[in-house]
Formats: structure tokens, sequence, C-alpha cells
């Protein structure tokens, strides 16, 4: 999920008490912004701090005016054939290629499991949102790919694309059936993402501030959690007595349009109905049915009808990235 | 008692006025309303005009600058603090000698604007607005906090992507992060002086924030592009924008929704309400960006004021309705209405004025060149500085502008300028307004 969509669900979270409610009427934001804080500090926690400290034992930096795919794909099989040698995992940090303050060179690193090679492909210049830029940038399209003696197994999708700010680390980790794990940013999602964690936060609020400022603060954290859990990733929900990632349902891609706003509407919904109904006295005709009625399920049959086609065709990539 | 007439005439006067001046870098139609307001009060505004004709002039000033305000925002790199988000695609577009088609996007954008206003304001204003006004008015101080504390959590790192981890990586990338806080930070600080204490003559405190705003959003811009020796290529008037619909409508929806989030919400500007929604619609394709802006200012200027007509709410939101007011009170649907219908006739006579305007600037350009344009229009914008509030406002907007360059030079965001008002506006609402200035020494 983008971080719009857990930071407003966190105050959802928040508005579901009805003291926090209160007290944002008589002026004291505290509530809230606690919500939607920690609604959004599991991911704030690993893109700014953890993955800065996360150490990788390779690094892979193509040349912006020559990339080398078959140096970029030989890497990557190094990685993964000296952890299958060494039976110790070997980390693998991707560079990304800045060409200028707003253009960077896409490339991508896609594994091919059945015939146990990792193909790599320099594409066109983008911008920092993704879009193709001019041809102003030039540079011919280059590929390669490179020979695994190592079976592999992949945990999130078998095709990754470098472009923006930054690249992935990869971990090549060796599991006890001989394959090797191509484990996605392993930095990511472990402790920031546990439940228990959430419940510490909770905990160590509650000392701090109360109960109420407590429970607002562990259930955004374990709502960020769980939502996460939608996606293809995952993540370690009960770090430290679970290490592993537990794999995510796979129900919608995070960075997908129509999964973050109907996650926006639906919390500012919920939001609304919780101002409204420790209203005294409540507006007149507001009832919760309806409010869900016309605020929710006519917009989503609305965009399902829309979204239905993307929606076969999302379904077809995962099945084609398996 | 209004005349269709009238309506029809004032609409298309305020339209013309404003397609005319919205081409004019660093002018804001807020301050060509003030000086409307201090000239009809001085007169005695029935003097110049029938107050209903008054409002419909104003409303087609407001809808001409909220489309076509994007001329001088993509072509000259000028813009206001609604359109600063416009601005970096817009340059994109130019370098590839497609800044026409940057403006005819964000006027499509506007155009959708204007449909989801009229639609949201005749079907929907009069039944709901009453009712969310009244749930979120107590609440309204929370909403901004939120919107300040997403705005600062969401910015991302920039650097530290190369090299082995440690320290110095984490420092390398919050380099940016840092002087975005900064920013912010600094902006905030000379809000709370303008508010405060603030050390511009009484006569232009109506338009206390004018030259924070343009020193921290216009003049950096108009700065590097004249320092930087910016080439730009020769632009193309293109006969035909091919747009796919999916790409349109969801541009459209996400600027529709973050325009009307702003223009609900007090304080909160088009700008703030289009990087909002974007998040939340995941938006990131450039044309579908550059539709979202001008669907975002559309909604969030000409919403905001038409929120003044709605009966039995009549929201003052934005600049132009609190200046309208003093002049004009709309208290029936014959005011509704008029206000609907002024708006509808403003955009379809601004459409046609899209394109000929536009090619008067890119001609402009191509005659005079873009570095001379620039270095013209910081001319032109201290002067407008000058004008209007003074040696004091002048400097003013030079403190403003060093500010502004930070994130410029720095790689941080822009939005973190907004500073100036979000904080101490957040203070106030909060109820510890002037407990903080006291603090700082302001009070």
């Amino acid at each position: 999920m983008k971080g719009i969509a857990h930071f407003s669900i966190g105050v959802a979270v928040a508005s579901c008490f009805p003291s926090v409610v209160r007290a944002g009427a008589d002026g004291n934001p505290l509530g809230f912004l606690l919500g939607g804080i920690f609604g959004l500090l599991p991911d704030t926690i690993d893109f700014k701090f953890t993955r800065y400290f996360y150490r990788h034992d390779l690094e892979v930096v193509p040349d912006p005016l020559r990339p080398n795919a078959r140096m970029t794909a030989d890497a990557v099989a190094l990685a993964i054939n000296r952890a299958y040698e060494t039976g110790r995992a070997v980390r693998i940090k991707l560079a990304p290629v800045r060409l200028a303050a707003d253009a960077w060179r896409r490339y991508e690193v896609e594994f091919d499991v059945p015939a146990r090679k990792v193909n790599v492909r320099f594409g066109p210049a983008v911008d920092t949102s993704g879009n193709e830029l001019s041809e102003r940038w030039g540079g011919a399209a280059t590929e390669a790919e490179a020979a695994l003696t190592a079976p592999i197994k992949i945990e999130y999708f078998a095709r990754l694309t470098i472009d923006a700010f930054d690249g992935p680390v990869l971990t090549m980790e060796p599991q006890s059936d001989g394959r090797i794990a191509v484990k996605f940013i392993p930095w990511h999602r472990t402790w920031s993402h546990s439940l228990i964690t959430s419940f510490l936060a909770g905990l160590a609020t509650t000392w701090w501030l109360g109960p109420i400022y407590g429970a607002v603060v562990g259930g955004a954290h374990a709502a960020h959690v769980l939502t996460d859990q939608i996606g293809y990733l995952g993540s370690s929900l009960f770090y430290p007595f679970q290490r592993e990632r537990v794999s995510g349902w796979r129900l919608a891609a995070s960075s997908g349009a129509a999964v973050n706003l109907v996650a926006v509407w639906s919390a500012s919904l919920l939001i609304f109905w919780n101002l409204c109904r420790n209203m005294n006295p409540a507006p007149a005709g507001w009832t919760g049915a309806r409010l869900a009625l016309y605020g929710l399920m006519i917009p989503a049959l609305l965009l399902a009808a829309l979204t239905r086609r993307r929606l076969r065709a999302h379904r077809r990539r995962v099945a084609d990235g398996r | 008692m209004v005349t269709c007439t009238t309506v029809v005439l004032a609409s298309l006067t305020g339209a013309l006025a404003g397609s005319l001046l919205a081409c004019v870098p660093g002018l804001h139609v807020y301050n060509v309303i003030a000086l409307i307001v201090v000239f009809s009060v001085r007169l005695g505004s029935a003097a110049v005009l029938p107050t209903e004709a008054l409002a419909c002039a104003v409303i087609g000033l407001v809808v001409a600058y909220a489309m076509l305000s994007t001329i001088p925002s993509i072509l000259l790199a000028a813009p206001d603090e609604s359109a600063f988000f416009t601005t970096l695609p817009g340059q994109r577009y130019l370098q590839d000698g497609r800044g026409y088609a940057a403006v005819w996007l964000t006027v499509v954008g506007s155009l959708a604007g204007v449909m989801a206003t009229a639609a949201g304001y005749v079907l929907a204003a009069p039944c709901l607005l009453p009712t969310v006004w009244l749930v979120f008015r107590p609440h309204t101080h929370w909403v901004l906090w939120c919107v300040i504390a997403f705005m600062l959590l969401s910015e991302w790192p920039k650097g530290g992507s190369l090299g082995q981890a440690g320290v110095h990586k984490l420092a390398a990338a919050w380099t940016s992060l840092g002087a975005g806080l900064l920013t912010f930070l600094l902006s905030a600080m000379l809000g709370f002086i303008l508010l405060h204490r603030s050390p511009m003559a009484p006569e232009a405190a109506f338009q206390n924030l004018m030259p924070a705003f343009i020193g921290l959003f216009t003049v950096p811009w108009l700065l590097l592009n004249g320092l930087s020796r910016t080439e730009i290529p020769a632009q193309r008037i293109e006969k035909r924008i091919v747009l796919e619909r999916r790409t349109f409508l969801q541009g459209a929806l996400a600027g529709v929704l973050g325009g009307g989030f702003a223009a609900f919400f007090p304080v909160i500007t088009g700008g703030v309400g289009a990087f909002l929604a974007g998040h939340a619609t995941a938006l990131r394709n450039d044309r579908a960006f550059m539709i979202s802006q001008g669907a975002a200012r559309m909604v969030y200027y000409a919403g905001g004021l038409l929120l003044l007509f709605v009966p039995g709410a009549a929201l003052v939101r934005g600049g132009a309705a609190a200046m309208l007011r003093t002049l004009f009170t709309p208290f029936d649907r014959v005011d509704f209405w008029m206000a609907a219908a002024a708006m509808l006739i403003a955009a379809a006579s601004v459409c046609l004025l899209a394109r000929p305007l536009t090619c008067g600037v890119l001609r402009a350009m191509a005659v005079c060149g873009y570095r001379a344009i620039s270095w013209a229009s910081l001319g032109l914008v201290a002067l407008i500085v000058f004008a209007v509030t003074g040696l004091m406002g002048v400097l003013v907007a030079l403190v403003a502008a060093a500010i502004g360059l930070i994130p410029l030079l720095c790689g941080a965001r822009r939005m973190n300028c907004l500073g100036v008002i979000l904080l101490p506006m957040a203070c106030n609402l909060s109820g510890f307004g002037p407990q903080v200035a006291a603090w700082l020494g302001l009070q």
C-alpha cells in the first residue's frame, strides 16, 4: 500500500475511539496524529533508516554511459552460485543508473527458474515517476544472460525492475531442500512489521500517555502490518519468534491505483462515520447502513466494473510470475 | 434583481480580463480581486457595478486564472503555490519542445474540473455540504496537522544509493530530507513573523502573504532559469493531442478529489490537495499528472469560491470568497444558480482563448529567448510586489526566495515551503498559535 493509504487507515483507527474524537473536537489533535504517524511508521523506519545499515557482499554499479548487461548478469549469477557452493547467504546490491537529476536508465533482472539462468536487459531512460523519456538520452537496449549452477526459488517476482532512486538488495539464501531462495529487499518488513512490535509500541505508549493512546498506537501499527499482507511480499508477523516473512495473500499489488483509492476512501468514510456518531445530537438521516451503501458499495460496484478487465490481466500476470 | 444579460456580460468580462492577467507571471488573481475590492469600497460598490454583476465578474476572473495561469507556470516556470507541482513535468515537456501540449493537458484537466464542480455543486452540495461541514467543523485543526505530518513523513530520501551500508550512507540519504525539514521550519518561522509581527506597512496588510508566496514559489525558478543558461528548443504547436481515456479519467479523478479536499478544508491549497490525491490514486503517468493538476486547480479555486453560494452552508473558502464577501452576500437559490451559470459561461469562453494566448506566449519566447523572458518575468514580479506592498514587501520576498532556493538546490520537496501558512494556521486553529508566537518572541 502507498503511504497515504496506511496513514489514512491509522487515522481511521484513531477515530474509532470516542475519547479521541471528543479530544479532537476540543482542540487536541494528538490522538489522530499518533494514529496517522504510527500507521506510516513501519515503512518510515525501513526506508529511511534500516536499509542504510543493511550490509551487502556484492554491489553492481552499471556504467551510465556504457551499461554492461553481461557484467550485471554475471554478478547476479555469481551471488547465487557462491551461495550454493559455500552454503552461506550472499547479499547483492543492484544500484540504480542515474543519467541526470531526473533521468534514470531502467534495467530488468529476470530469473528463469526452469532454465536456471538470469537475464538482464537495459532499457530506456525514464524519469522519477517511471515515464519513458525522449530519444535524447540515447543508448541502445542491451541484453545478456548468465547460467546458474543452482536451482532457485523465487519469493517475490521473477522479474525485477530497477529505475529511479535506488535499487534492491537481494539475499541469495540456501534452503534445506538445496535450492537458493532469492529474497527481495530482506531488510524490509522484519521487526518493524511485526505484530509483537505493535503490541510493544502500544504498551510503551500506554505507560507514557495512557491506555487510549496506547491502543491507538498499537492498533494503527497493527493495521499497517495486516494491510501489507494483502500484497505479495508479506511480513515477519511474529518477529523475533518467527524471522521468516509470512507470504502475502497476493490479492493486489501495493502500488495499484484501485486498491489504494479504495483504502483511502474507505478510511475516510469510517472517519466521517465515527465523527458523526460521536456528535450530540448526531446528524439526522445519517446511518451507518446508508453511508455504506452510498459511500462504499455503489462506488465499489462502479469501480469493479471499470477495473474488471484489468483485474483479469493482473491475475494472468500473477500466474506467469509464479 | 440580476438579469441574464448582466450575468453573461459580467462573466465574460471577468473571464476575458482574467485570461489576459493569468498570463502575467507572478500576478495572482487574489491580488487583482483585492484591488477591485479596495476600489469598490472607496467608490461605493454600487457605483462600480451591481454587486451581483461584480460577483459574476469575480467568478469569471477566478475561472480564467485557474485554467490559464498554467501558461506562465509551465512556459515561464513561474508557478504560484498551487501550481508548483506542474512546473517540473511542464519543464520536461518544454525541453522536449512540447510546452504547448503540456498547457493543453492542464486545460483539459481544468475542463474536467469545471464539469465535476458544476455536477457536485448542483447535485450534491446543497444536500450534503451543510451536514458534512457541521460534522467536520470542530475537527479541521487535526486534519491540517495530519496533512502536515503526512507531507513531512512521505518525503523520500534521494541519496545514499551507492556504497556499503553505514552512517555515511544514512547521512547522504538524509541530506535532502534534512533540507526539506529545514525549508518547512524556516518558512513556518516566516509565516509566524508575517502573521504576528508583520514588517509590512498597514496599507499593505491585506496582501501580507503575497510577497512570501511569490518569493517562495515564483522567484527561485525564474532565478535559476536566468542563471542556468537553459536553452529551450523550438516549441511545436500540435494540431492534435491524443489522450487515452484511462489516462484522462485517472488524472481527472485524482484532480477532482484533491481539489475538492483542498476547497472544503481551510488553509489547504490546491497543490497540497493534488499531491494527496496523486498519492491516493497512485498517479505515475505524466499526462495523467498534468491533467490532475489542472482539475485540482479548477476545483480548488472555482469550487472553493462557489461554496460561498451554497444555501445553508455559505462557506468562505479561499481569498476570493473572503474578499467578495465584503461586498456581496449571497442569500437565495437565485444566487446559487447565478454562480453556477457564471462559472460555466466563463469556462466556455476561456477555452476559446487558451490557444491564442498560449501561442502568443510561445511566440514571445521564440522572439525574445527563454532566459530574457525569465529575467523580464523576474523584474515584473519584483515590480508587482513593490507596487502592492512596497519596499518591505520586496525584502520579505527576498528572504522568502532564499528559503525557496533551498529545496531546489538540495533536491528537497518544494511543497515544504507551504509551511509558511500550514504551521502557523494549524497552531491557530488548535488554539495555541498566540502561545507559540509568544515563545518565538513575536508577542
